[in-house]
Order: structure tokens, then sequence, then C-alpha cells
């Protein structure tokens, strides 16, 4: 079982917000910068890693029941977007790594995505 | 294409779909031995103009038509039995019978609805027009009425798909979408989940509710250029959702239903919208979709959702 607490360490990144999700379980992990392809293919208690850090991202989250979400390459999030995550209580990462290779390292670490299996 | 092969593979499409799948099995049916008197109760509290006529094996022997009950009122014979009056040349259908079938019957005679009879000559199911429309809608899945004969369906009070009436004054949740602002789309939805997350439904039904008018709303205020409202109506056995406007419409109705099409503009495309899968996750999250557009006039979307353990048919 991978935990919050395992991607978090494993891409150094910073918890924004949602900070007592550390010990819950990632089930699938996906990457998305589309809201539609968030809202079509997200699944119950997945992480999202996106470049989008509009609020709207975390009303998408919340709409799909995310577990949470990583903003990858340290980008600049609009202080609205942070303010509805933790008003929600919602989980909110950023990393320094890029999106392919912080995928790359979840994927590594032996999780799959939201297609795994349909090959 | 000729209008026979037409024809032909409209017919092939419903092909597997049989009168016993759209049949009504709600039955209303009345003794042979009983008096035209109780017939004619009968047909006043259900609000039907026929009843097939069983008898005691519950067979169906006959049907009673509310022609025959002006005629016993007329002569005096309405404590007489039914088996006196009745017709018992019925015309009916059998179970297994196809939609072709069924649809031949209705053409053939001009009856409202036929009776469904099994091997046994039983009395299985009802089949009136609006169960083959249903029958229709569940193998599709989604309707879609793009016609200026259709407007006066658009925005009226009635359920496009069930046909009740769903009075906007009486939804359970009602948001006023603001069309001008892209930041705000999907907050309608949000809220419509939140109202639903605190009442012990089952957690899929209510992300499914949030995911399709999350669409249904933003496609409002990507597109409509006008005034939008969302409607959350809770029936005993399950949701519908209205999500209208009165806006420009939609222009081009097989592009819009392919996935990947998208006429967003690119300052909406900047915020991550127009992946062109608006009405495909509609379709993929709701149970029955049905939307109505008429360029210039608005555009009408109506989703249903099944509370769990709920069974066709509805009515």
């Amino acid at each position: 079982m991978t935990k919050v607490r395992d991607i978090v360490a494993l891409l150094e990144a910073e918890v924004l917000s949602g900070g007592d999700k550390l010990d819950e379980e990632v089930k699938s992990v996906g990457a998305s910068d589309m809201i539609s392809d968030m809202l079509a293919l997200s699944k119950p208690g997945m992480i999202i890693l996106t470049g989008y850090t509009y609020p709207q991202v975390i009303r998408t989250a919340l709409v799909t029941d995310l577990l949470g979400l990583i903003v990858v390459r340290g980008k600049n999030i609009a202080p609205e977007t942070i303010a509805y995550a933790r008003e929600n209580n919602f989980l909110l990462l950023r990393t320094r790594g890029y999106l392919y290779s912080s995928c790359g390292k979840i994927y590594a670490m032996g999780l799959q995505g939201g297609d795994a299996g349909k090959e | 294409m000729p209008e026979k092969n037409k024809l032909q593979r409209y017919a092939a499409i419903f092909e597997d779909i049989k009168a016993g799948d759209i049949m009504s099995t709600r039955i209303v049916e009345i003794a042979a031995d009983k008096k035209i008197a109780h017939a004619k109760e009968l047909m006043k509290i259900k609000k039907i103009s026929g009843i097939p006529v069983v008898d005691e094996q519950r067979r169906l022997v006959g049907i009673i038509s509310i022609e025959d009950i002006i005629h016993a009122l007329e002569f005096n014979t309405i404590n007489d039995p039914i088996r006196r009056v009745m017709s018992t040349q019925v015309v009916t259908i059998r179970r297994e019978d196809s939609l072709a079938a069924v649809v031949d019957k209705f053409e053939n005679y001009k009856f409202g609805r036929f009776p469904v009879v099994d091997e046994d000559n039983r009395v299985c199911g009802i089949i009136s027009k609006e169960d083959i429309l249903h029958g229709i809608l569940e193998k599709f899945n989604l309707i879609y009425i793009h016609d200026l004969k259709r407007t006066s369906t658009l925005n009226t009070e009635y359920s496009a798909i069930t046909g009740e009436k769903l009075n906007a004054e009486e939804a359970n949740f009602h948001y006023r979408i603001d069309s001008s602002d892209i930041d705000a789309a999907g907050t309608g939805a949000a809220m419509l989940k939140q109202f639903l997350s605190g009442k012990n439904f089952h957690n899929d039904i209510v992300r499914r509710v949030g995911v399709a008018t999350y669409e249904a709303e933003t496609n409002v205020v990507i597109h409509s250029r006008g005034q939008g409202d969302i409607f959350f109506f809770q029936d005993q056995d399950r949701f519908i959702v209205r999500v209208v406007d009165n806006g420009v419409g939609i222009e081009d109705l097989d592009k819009a239903m392919k996935e990947g099409y998208s006429t967003a503009p690119d300052h909406v495309r900047e915020r991550g919208f127009g992946a062109g899968m608006g009405i495909a996750n509609m379709k993929r999250f709701a149970d029955k979709l049905v939307i109505i557009s008429e360029k210039g006039s608005g555009t009408q979307v109506e989703m249903i959702f099944y509370l769990p353990s709920q069974t066709w048919p509805l009515i």
C-alpha cells in the first residue's frame, strides 16, 4: 500500500493543504491539464499531477472525489486556489519535479494509472 | 440512401429489443364475470380507457373499452357481467415480438395501448407509445432533438424523458449560472454535490451527478452567451438534473456529439476547457440524457440518475 506520505517523500513535495491526509492510501495516479479529462478519467481516491493552477482545479477535484493534486514544476499557484483547497481541507501538494519525471518516479514505485489492466 | 435501406438499418438497430423488454408490468385487468359498473370504476381510478378482461385462470378473453361503458349506461345494463359486452377480438402483442412488430401494431390498429401476453395467453404487460419511446431511450441512453418543430418542448415544465411535471419552483436545488465568469464554471455543480453529500446517498451517484452537472454547467458558461439555470429534482427512485439556458443553442449537433470536437475559444482553452468531452462525459455519467437545442433559442439538458436498487420500469 502506498501512502500519500510516501509520494510526498519521493517527490520532495511541499504540502500546501490537507496535511492530515498523509496516511491515506493512494489507489491510483493520473496526470492532466484538461478539466474535462479530469472529469472523465479521474477516480475516487486518485491523485492527479497537473500544471493547472487556477481555483477551478480544486472545484473539479472536489466534484470527482479525488484524493489530491500535485502541482508540478514548482509553479506559482494563485492564492485563491490554495485558499479554496484549505477551506475544503483538500490535499494539495507541489513539487519542483517536471510532470514527466514525477510521473515516472511514482510509476516506478509501483502505482499504476487509471488505464491499468485495459491494454 | 434509399428509404427502404434506411428503414432496414433502423430496424436492425432495434432488432434485439423485444416487447417484453419495454412493456410496463403494472397490469390492470378485470375478471369477465364482474359487473360492467366495476370496470367503469376501475377506469376512473386508473384513468385508462380500456381494460383487458381475463377468465379464472387469468387468461385473456376480451377487452372492455370506454365505449362499452357508455353503451351500458345508455341501455341501463351497467350491472350486467362484463363478459356480455366486452369485445373478444383482442389485438395482442406477444412477449417475444420485436419492436418492429410492436410498431406495426400501432400503425395498423388505432389503439393507444396493447396487452402483452405470454405462451398461455396470460396478460404479462401493457405497451403504450410511451413504452416504445422508453425502449428506444434505453437503447441509446440519449436522445437529441434538434428541430424547429420541437421548440415547444424547450423550457417547458415537463420532463422530456419521463413526461412528468417538473415545476421549477419545487426543485430541491436551484442555482443561477453566471455565464460571464469562466472562473466560476462548475460552482453550481460543486454546490449541488455538497447539497447531496450531507444526505446519505451512495457516494457513486453523488459523484456522477456532480461530474455530469459540472459539464452541463460549463457548457452554458462557455457556449451559451445567455442566462442559465441548474434545477435538481429528487424523486423516490431517481434524481433529475435540468440545466437550461436561453442562449445561442447548438449549431452543429453532429460535431458537438463527437468526442474531441470543440468550438471553445482560446481564452477558455487556456483554462483547461474545450477538450470536446462535455457531452461524452454527460453521457458517461448520467443514466439517461436528453439534449434539446434550437439555434437561437437555447439548450436544455436533462439527465436522470437512478438510485441504486431501482429496477426498470418506472411507470
